[in-house]
């Protein structure tokens, strides 16, 4: 599997779910996979994409929301993993896209255990990892919320699209989605 | 009625519907009225997170409100500017200041003197609250700013207002 593969796949599972996307190849692959649907997608601030995805089950709670985040980007804002325990928003899944390196600065390798699940399960989340887009499927249907989901893949393909969006139409499209029944 | 209580219910009044916070003892007064007030209050270990967490709520559509010390300014610069900023995710921010008037705490010093000014430098303009009758002048203003404007409103909340 590559990201847009990965991307593509939830979405089929998860249609009519919001989704947030962290900087860089997650955001890069939610745009190509769907098309440049109306997603909140971060341009920047690195770390923030599990912290707004949690204001954005907050506010929304009748809705599915799925966060996509960069493996780098889940140790940055790795304080949000507590959060997203203490809060135990039933309405959120964080999809981590393992590959064990910072994609969009260059490819270096993170340097540290990659034990995102295993903190996740200490924190009394509902974890699993997936390795083929059967498991993938499957778990985005059936993992309990709040849930964080290892997606573990070797093809590191860059998606394509442009990651550096243009933040107010982002914003107002998103907000659209969101706020439309 | 004591001035936190009045800026919480006019934070209430102005219809913010959540608030994302670092606890801190100046602001506790205004988070146990915006509990009895029944407003959900999430605590969360680090500031960036509360900007974080409440730019997703505005892109979703609400009214957020962030509380913290200024200390913090410096753990959130990341998403100030490069989410809420660029984003045009307005909400209020609640700053209790430390390093100005009053303070005993060497620490504390160089990021309470810098605050106005890193915000300034951001572009967001900052508004007072030192006198305790202008509480909810200033909320009123800062909604506007938020709302309308979809601009970040920091109200600092400054060491005069514990010295009255």
């Amino acid at each position: 599997m590559n990201p847009t593969d990965i991307v593509r796949t939830i979405l089929k599972t998860a249609p009519d779910a919001l989704y947030v996307s962290s900087l860089g190849t997650a955001t890069s692959a939610l745009r190509a996979a769907s098309e440049d649907g109306p997603h909140l997608y971060m341009g920047g601030s690195m770390g923030s994409a599990l912290a707004a995805a949690l204001g954005v089950a907050d506010k929304q709670p009748s809705r599915e929301v799925v966060a996509i985040l960069g493996d780098g980007e889940t140790l940055m804002g790795a304080s949000s993993l507590w959060s997203m325990a203490g809060i135990r928003p039933s309405n959120l899944i964080a999809v981590v896209l393992v590959d064990g390196h910072y994609t969009i600065t260059g490819g270096q390798q993170l340097g540290v255990p990659d034990v995102f699940g295993e903190v996740a399960a200490t924190l009394g989340m509902s974890t699993a990892t997936a390795r083929t887009e059967a498991e993938l499927a499957g778990q985005i249907a059936t993992l309990s919320r709040p849930g964080l989901l290892e997606v573990r893949y070797d093809d590191r393909a860059w998606p394509g699209p442009s990651p550096f969006v243009d933040p107010p139409v982002v914003r107002w499209r998103f907000e659209q989605a969101a706020t439309s029944p | 009625m004591s001035w936190q209580r009045e800026l919480a219910d006019a934070l209430v009044e102005a219809g913010i519907e959540v608030g994302a916070w670092v606890p801190d003892k100046r602001l506790e007064p205004i988070a146990a009225r915006l509990a009895e007030r029944r407003i959900p209050l999430r605590t969360l270990p680090r500031e960036e997170e509360c900007f974080g967490y409440a730019a997703g709520y505005r892109a979703a559509g609400g009214m957020p409100l962030v509380m913290i010390q200024c200390s913090g300014l410096g753990n959130s610069l990341n998403a100030i500017g490069s989410l809420v900023i660029p984003y045009g995710l307005g909400f209020p921010t609640v700053i209790s200041m430390r390093g100005t008037l009053g303070e005993r705490n060497p620490s504390q010093m160089p990021l309470g003197r810098t605050t106005i000014g890193t915000l300034e430098l951001l572009g967001v303009e900052t508004f007072s609250l030192s006198a305790p009758e202008d509480a909810r002048k200033l909320v009123k203003g800062a909604i506007a700013v938020a709302d309308g404007a979809r601009t970040l409103a920091p109200i600092l909340l400054e060491g005069e207002l514990e010295l009255a």
